[in-house]
């Protein structure tokens, strides 16, 4: 009902053209549904489209994913100083330091803000790195079966048992600590889960009607496993990329916190860790101490709902059979 | 047979590749290899610095190096740490047990809690009381475990003043060992009942709408005996798994908890050992580290056979 008499005022509309700005401009006010029905009609962009796509994700985490995305791109929009400005230490938080001043007296809100996008690059950047590896092992060893599958599935059941982070804090403890040996580190040992979850995949893939009858046509392997499997395998690999960067993100933190993180790149780990080890907690400054780990929480969950959201539709879809074939 | 052969070698594999990693590393790693064997910041004079190259062998083939490790292994010499003066392997035997302890206590309550919660919120996934708990774990389970650690230190230790925040006792007593353990056990408990809660409640999910759960409906069973005679039996399969991969995790969790607590176990051995560079302690504390889970993993492997008749009888 409600649809139809705003297809019929909209109707009206572009007949009268007198009084055309204004009853559009109440249109639009009124009803959020006939906004985008009316950006649909008339300049050809069909939100509610987008929008079922949306709901595939889950919505709080994808809110504040965006939130801390746009925060890591674009830390000048939100940050009050520079972070590297120095005022005077320990300062309580007033209206000029919303979040008070450290032990070397920067601007703790800034340090906040410009810390974000080192936490979600070293989160990211590893989580790329493993999500190929896995990518690769799996594919292989689910395509090719064989010797080769049992070689490679053998040899990541050997190195999921190796415990991660202490192997991490000898390599870190060895080499200097930097941003990217940390990056490499954390994404070159965590890839076995994916390359599970990507072999099962693609052995069932590989029986699908399609394959068969693109390797039937003669196509190479390579190119059957990139354009024949590869996008079929894209909606399992999102979420494990999306758990993967938030298990580094923690990792990350924790590995600040040991002092095996990069000093010169101010991450959430290393200021909590600097605000553990510097005289936070002593001096009870929980200004300093509480947001970088309420952001790592935060932000690791948001990561984290998105992929687990992910991982529930795509679970509902396979009962479906939709991705069946 | 073939699959325990399988296993067999995988473990082979696994343990070789952790003492090859650990033979390995000193030697590869950028600097002097006699310093990455003793350890950085130490001070030793010339002398003692050439008996210990000539002592170590590092000019000798690398083959020989490895067997000489591994018979320096099996007599349980795990190297000296010239920070602390005395062999590792003695260092490590006194803080273990501790942290062993530690974990083993608070692995079991984790579990325990986890899967009990999360077997019933599984069952009935709908009510808020359940939606709340799911939401809490999830929270817990993003949050980095030295974090949760360092803001119970912080609100019940400093501001309350309900437990001591260092140490492992005043006085050897039980009563004083619990008081003081029970803060960082309750960190360690939650923070695995959260990974555990997460796997079971999607177990259970999955597992109640399989046709036995029906079938003990149709039979006349209460909810709570459907649930915890025959569900529960079943979605509980992957909990073995994960506790076994999660080990690992769950010991690295510990080391940051005693860490933040000021338990004198393996985590401050650790942090001690990285800020002083003491490279011979943080290889003996990888390499026990490692093999403790391994035999996690093993004795997993067991406990699922035990568990799952099909593992044991395959069709």
């Amino acid at each position: 009902m409600m649809q139809e008499e705003a297809y019929v005022r909209e109707s009206t509309i572009q007949e009268s053209t007198i009084q055309g700005n204004t009853i559009r401009k109440n249109i639009i006010q009124e009803n959020a549904r006939q906004w985008k029905g009316f950006l649909a009609h008339n300049i050809n962009l069909d939100i509610r489209r987008y929008e079922r796509n949306l709901k595939r994700f889950n919505r709080g985490g994808l809110f504040l994913f965006t939130f801390f995305l746009i925060l890591a791109l674009l830390p000048v929009l939100f940050a009050p100083y520079s972070p590297t400005e120095r005022f005077m230490p320990y300062e309580a938080p007033s209206t000029a330091h919303l979040l008070g001043t450290n032990d070397i007296g920067n601007d703790i809100l800034s340090e906040l803000v410009y810390g974000a996008r080192i936490s979600m690059m070293v989160g990211f950047a590893s989580a790329c790195i493993s999500t190929l590896i896995g990518l690769m092992i799996g594919l292989f060893s689910g395509y090719f079966r064989g010797t080769l599958d049992e070689l490679l599935m053998g040899f990541t059941d050997v190195v999921l048992i190796i415990p991660k982070i202490p192997l991490i804090i000898i390599l870190g403890a060895f080499l200097r600590p930097s941003i990217w040996t940390l990056i490499l580190v954390l994404g070159l040992l965590s890839w076995e889960s994916i390359a599970r979850v990507v072999r099962s995949k693609t052995l069932q893939i590989r029986e699908a009607g399609y394959v068969k009858s693109a390797r039937c046509m003669g196509f190479s392997s390579v190119h059957i496993m990139a354009s024949d499997i590869f996008p079929n395998l894209f909606h399992v690999l999102l979420p494990k990329f999306m758990l993967a960067t938030a298990s580094a993100m923690i990792s990350e933190a924790s590995l600040s916190f040991l002092g095996l993180g990069d000093i010169s790149m101010k991450s959430w780990g290393i200021m909590l860790s600097f605000a553990f080890s510097r005289g936070g907690f002593i001096r009870d400054m929980w200004w300093w101490y509480l947001p970088p780990g309420i952001c790592i929480t935060l932000c690791v969950m948001s990561i984290a709902l998105i992929g687990f959201g992910f991982e529930g539709k795509e679970k509902e879809n396979g009962k479906r059979g939709v991705d069946a074939e | 047979m073939r699959e325990g052969l399988k296993k067999v070698v995988r473990y082979a594999a696994s343990f070789f590749l952790i003492v090859t990693l650990n033979f390995a590393l000193p030697r590869l790693m950028p600097g002097d290899p006699v310093k990455n064997l003793i350890g950085e910041d130490v001070y030793v004079s010339e002398g003692v610095m050439e008996e210990l190259r000539a002592g170590m062998g590092l000019d000798r083939p690398l083959y020989e190096q490895f067997t000489a490790y591994i018979g320096d292994l099996l007599r349980l010499d795990l190297g000296y740490s010239y920070h602390l003066h005395s062999p590792v392997a003695d260092i490590l035997r006194d803080r273990i047990g501790w942290t062993l302890l530690f974990v083993g206590v608070s692995v079991l309550l984790g579990t325990a809690l986890g899967t009990l919660l999360g077997a019933y919120a599984g069952w009935k996934p709908e009510t808020k009381a359940n939606r709340l708990a799911c939401c809490g774990f999830i929270t817990l389970s993003c949050t980095p475990p030295y974090f949760l650690a360092l803001l119970c230190l912080e609100i019940f230790a400093f501001k309350l003043g309900l437990f001591p925040f260092k140490g492992f006792y005043d006085v050897p007593t039980p009563g004083s060992i619990a008081h003081h353990m029970f803060l960082p056990v309750t960190v360690m408990a939650l923070f695995s009942a959260s990974r555990n809660f997460l796997i079971m409640r999607g177990s259970v999910i999955q597992e109640k709408g399989q046709l036995y759960a029906l079938y003990a409906r149709a039979k006349g069973l209460y909810d709570t005996s459907i649930l915890f005679r025959h569900v529960i039996k079943n979605a509980s399969l992957p909990i073995i798994t994960l506790l076994a991969l999660d080990f690992g995790f769950l010991f690295s969790g510990a080391l940051f908890t005693e860490i933040v607590f000021s338990l004198n176990g393996m985590g401050t051995l650790i942090y001690d050992a990285i800020i002083g560079k003491d490279y011979p302690v943080l290889q003996g504390s990888f390499l026990v580290i490692a093999l403790a889970v391994l035999l996690a993993n093993m004795l997993a492997d067991l406990l699922y056979e035990v568990a799952d008749p099909r593992v044991r009888r395959p069709a």
